[in-house]
């Protein structure tokens, strides 16, 4: 890949960061109302904890100096201390990503393959019955907020399929070997996984279908066929390849949407991943937690558009040569 | 048995405002190794009628009556199954604009390629190589430059890329829709050398469409003037276009203006002049002569009464009432 | 997950077409015909609903057993754990989800299109700088934004509503900018410049006419969003305590355990209204983005 490009893609990269990052100082630290100028300021810290408090985040110095020290904190892996637990947020943060990771991964692999799968069926049907069946009901899909979708699967399983579990990741107090510990994750997880998986199935259907049938009707489509080129190669081979790319830059967008899926999702299911550990943090105002799950997400968001530009300009050879 | 024959042709596009025909029965052939150009200005019916052989319509268009015939087999009603085979080999269309008819994504070569194994799927993957490098250097792009990228080409180049695809399989009818249109006069120049050249090395049968009298001229045996969906008049360019030695002929008011739009470079000084008004519409019935209200030598008779195509010369025929007055 | 169905692949604007001609074709298309059908009954219910059916609002039921009851006559739609009536709940619910999409949609459309029209009418430096500056706003992930700013900034109707719309707004800049970039380009504009006309005049009086179809189709787009947003914050505890909207009765059905003690009756109506009213937009604006770009009905 040309070195100036990958260069220049960094250096954007490293801008966002940064600028992300400001933008949580702003959010969390400057601004009037903000938790740590209230914590400090109201009298419901003992003298002990206000100190801490006061050389964690160097509040008696200046705004700039504060701004350094945050800085300073961040790169040490410094993201502060939990109001509700009392340790480092770093600590509580560790076991969560792992299993929102997981609850991601599942629900990711599911919603790309059956959705690109959908989407091409429906654009090969296009201008027929399917097409539009499917278009509505993937949009029906999309009107669902994932966490009423996330109670009817509830509701369905505590009333007729008594076999999956609806809470938690595990059930406590099972006493199986390693295998029958991943056996137990992976029932649990079904439900959740679906749920997540369903809103954004639709999304990708739609995004694919249609960059499909915009390339269908592209010229070179038609030469393609004028060739005697067979329809089904000329959809894999000609449209699918080129609609590939409006697909990826739709994948980037995805991720941001199934964060907020995953918030929801796992507050339902009481999965004990970060989307759950948001939740709490905002009913019992733990904002420094609130505030490094936050910026935690922004940056994954932030890595995967990074990459899925990487990946946008291996595929189209006419960006390539900037 | 003419390589092409098109008989009483008509298609009909089906929009929202109604139906519309865009091609009202129309007849034409081209023998083996004629060259015709379909003359006319935009929105005439002429590309409608290229993209019907190959069966390459849109889907909201259909053949309402008429034949296509090409060496032999009729093609209308064909199913898309039956149709691939013969496409490319017997018959192959170059497109206007050839920027987007080429795949973005896709190297040159392995696009002609393409052509070639899926017609000979056993055929050995040197030879076609070779092939596709030989076809390339036909049109004067070096081997070197093959396995680029449309996007790397000038516009002169891809165009002379298409023709080298067009003629992979080697097809007995090229039907090339304006080909020329998108370029600068140095490689208009070249792409209409190209497929002279072309045409006599192989023995080619060409369908040239185009707006561009002077690409006709340069290029066809015979030229038939198309007007909102009709053929209003068609004979052999020498006559109907005039040559150096002799004017033209044109019998036909609208020919007459096209052929005067387009001034000679040599010759005497003409003011060129332009027609007003613009083409009836199509999606409403025509009573008369569908070229009445722009004709500068509209009669009484025209409004009311469609002409018909009638012999002028030996092999030349137009439809119009100061014709057929004069004939009769 | 307030993000939009963007389901048009991003790149080239779309075509111009005209309003009347827009709505005209939104009536013949199956399914936008579909999207407003549903949305009119929606409105219909909860716009009419609270007054025909005029209930007590303090009648709460005073006996343990008509807490968490199924539908009957007396109440249609059953009971909550605290006795209140779903039914009135659910029409009065409504409303409040509706103001709120409604209101953080054109906090979202004005800045958005307002941004793109400036971006794009003055090109160059002043694009790139907006353009970065939304492009920045793009990338946070909406629903986790929307929490952390409602969980600072406060709960009532009015925030919630601001909140939403500022995170709306990059999307709906994107289009707009792209469309107006190619109008710039068109002879009307060029010759009205070439007159000195006003910038101000020019964007408002020529080109916003232009755009004006593609920021109705956006618009209904981002309404749908909107909703689900709205519906999500309350959901999560976010929404405002007092004005109950159909996420907050989601959010008490929830804490109540209505999913698990069989309770359908409670969830299930404002959870069906909030998908209806969302799916109405949502049909709508696919209608709308299609009839713009006929591309994506296969016609060549």
């Amino acid at each position: 890949m040309n070195r100036r490009y990958l260069l220049r893609k960094l250096a954007t990269l490293l801008v966002t960061l940064f600028a992300t990052v400001t933008f949580n100082f702003l959010l969390f630290h400057v601004l009037p109302g903000s938790p740590v100028q209230l914590m400090a300021r109201s009298g419901h810290m003992d003298a002990a904890a206000r100190r801490q408090l006061v050389r964690l985040f160097g509040l008696n110095h200046s705004l700039p100096v504060q701004y350094l020290i945050y800085l300073r904190n961040m790169i040490h892996g410094q993201l502060g201390f939990s109001y509700v637990y009392r340790t480092p947020v770093t600590s509580v943060l560790a076991p969560a990503i792992g299993n929102t990771v997981i609850l991601l991964g599942a629900a990711t692999c599911l919603t790309v393959v059956v959705g690109v799968a959908l989407g091409v069926y429906s654009a090969s049907r296009v201008r027929t019955l399917t097409d539009a069946t499917i278009t509505v009901v993937a949009l029906g899909a999309w009107s669902m907020p994932d966490f009423f979708t996330g109670m009817l699967m509830i509701f369905g399983a505590a009333a007729w399929l008594h076999f999956l579990p609806i809470s938690g990741i595990s059930t406590p107090g099972l006493a199986t070997g390693l295998l029958g510990h991943w056996w137990d994750v992976a029932r649990h997880l079904l439900l959740p996984a679906l749920t997540l998986a369903l809103v954004n199935v639709a999304q990708f259907s739609l995004i694919t279908r249609n960059a499909l049938v915009e390339a269908m009707v592209e010229d070179f489509v038609l030469t393609a066929r004028a060739k005697g080129v067979g329809r089904r190669v000329v959809l894999l081979h000609h449209a699918l390849r080129n609609a590939l790319l409006p697909i990826v830059t739709a994948a980037a967008l995805y991720v941001g949407m199934i964060l907020g899926g995953a918030i929801q999702v796992e507050t339902v299911f009481s999965w004990p991943g970060m989307g759950l550990l948001i939740y709490n943090s905002v009913e019992q105002r733990d904002y420094p937690v609130l505030e490094a799950c936050f910026l935690l997400f922004a940056i994954a968001v932030i890595a995967t558009n990074f990459f899925a530009d990487l990946l946008y300009h291996a595929l189209d050879p006419r960006v390539r040569r900037t | 048995m003419s390589l092409l024959e098109i008989t009483d042709l008509s298609i009909d596009y089906l929009t929202e405002r109604g139906t519309l025909r865009a091609v009202d029965c129309v007849s034409l052939s081209v023998e083996r190794g004629e060259s015709v150009g379909i003359a006319g200005e935009s929105g005439c019916g002429k590309t409608t009628l290229g993209l019907a052989v190959p069966l390459l319509l849109a889907p909201n268009a259909t053949v309402a009556t008429g034949s296509i015939t090409l060496d032999g087999t009729s093609l209308v009603g064909l199913s898309e199954k039956a149709m691939d085979p013969m496409r490319w080999t017997k018959v192959a269309f170059v497109f206007q604009g050839a920027m987007n008819a080429l795949n973005p994504v896709h190297r040159i070569d392995h696009q002609i390629l393409e052509a070639i194994t899926t017609h000979e799927p056993g055929i050995d993957v040197g030879a076609a190589r070779a092939r596709v490098l030989h076809l390339l250097d036909a049109v004067g792009i070096a081997p070197a430059r093959a396995s680029s990228y449309p996007h790397e080409f000038s516009g002169g180049m891809r165009q002379r890329a298409m023709i080298a695809m067009s003629l992979a399989c080697r097809p007995r009818l090229l039907i090339a829709d304006e080909p020329t249109t998108a370029l600068d006069v140095i490689s208009q120049a070249q792409i209409l050398s190209l497929l002279n050249n072309l045409r006599h090395a192989e023995g080619l049968s060409l369908i040239l469409i185009s707006h561009d009298l002077a690409a006709i001229k340069r290029v066809c045996d015979r030229v038939v003037v198309m007007y909102a969906g009709i053929i209003v008049e068609s004979g052999s360019t020498a006559s109907i276009f005039g040559t150096s030695g002799a004017a033209p002929s044109a019998a036909h008011p609208y020919t007459q203006a096209l052929i005067s739009a387009h001034p000679n470079l040599h010759g005497t000084r003409v003011l060129a002049e332009g027609l007003s008004g613009h083409p009836p519409d199509l999606s409403q019935t025509m009573i008369g002569c569908r070229f009445a209200d722009r004709c500068p030598m509209v009669m009484e008779v025209c409004h009311k009464v469609a002409p018909t195509l009638v012999t002028i010369a030996p092999g030349h025929v137009a439809a119009c009432h100061l014709v057929s007055g004069e004939a009769s | 997950m307030s993000q939009l169905p963007d389901v048009t692949p991003p790149g080239e604007p779309v075509v111009g077409v005209r309003q009347r001609e827009l709505w005209r074709s939104l009536w013949h298309d199956k399914m936008g015909r579909a999207g407003v059908i549903t949305l009119a009954v929606v409105l219909l219910i909860i716009g009419l609903g609270p007054v025909i059916f005029a209930f007590n609002p303090s009648a709460f039921g005073t006996s343990s057993g008509s807490l968490l009851q199924g539908p009957s006559r007396a109440d249609w739609f059953g009971t909550t754990e605290l006795g209140q009536n779903v039914f009135r709940e659910f029409l009065v619910g409504g409303r409040i989800s509706l103001y709120v999409g409604v209101l953080a949609t054109l906090i979202a459309i004005v800045l958005g299109a307002g941004l793109g029209l400036v971006s794009g009418y003055y090109a160059g430096w002043r694009d790139t700088v907006l353009m970065r500056f939304t492009d920045f706003f793009l990338v946070l992930p909406t629903l986790p934004l929307i929490i952390v700013l409602a969980a600072l900034f406060g709960q009532n109707l009015l925030i919630t509503s601001l909140v939403i719309g500022l995170t709306s707004w990059p999307q709906t800049a994107r289009i707009i900018r792209s469309q107006v970039l190619s109008l710039r380009e068109r002879p009307l504009v060029q010759r009205v410049r070439s007159l000195g006309a006003k910038d101000s005049r020019i964007m408002f009086a020529h080109i916003l006419p232009n755009v004006a179809p593609l920021i109705f189709a956006n618009l209904a787009l981002v309404l749908s969003g909107s909703i689900l947003a709205q519906a999500a914050l309350a959901f999560l505890g976010l929404g405002d305590p007092v004005q109950v909207s159909w996420g907050t009765m989601l959010h008490n059905a929830f804490n109540a355990g209505a999913m698990s003690t069989g309770a359908w009756w409670y969830f299930i109506p404002p959870g069906l209204g909030i998908v209806a009213m969302t799916l109405g937009f949502a049909l709508i604006g696919n209608s709308l983005e299609r009839a713009l770009n006929p591309r994506l009905k296969a016609q060549r």
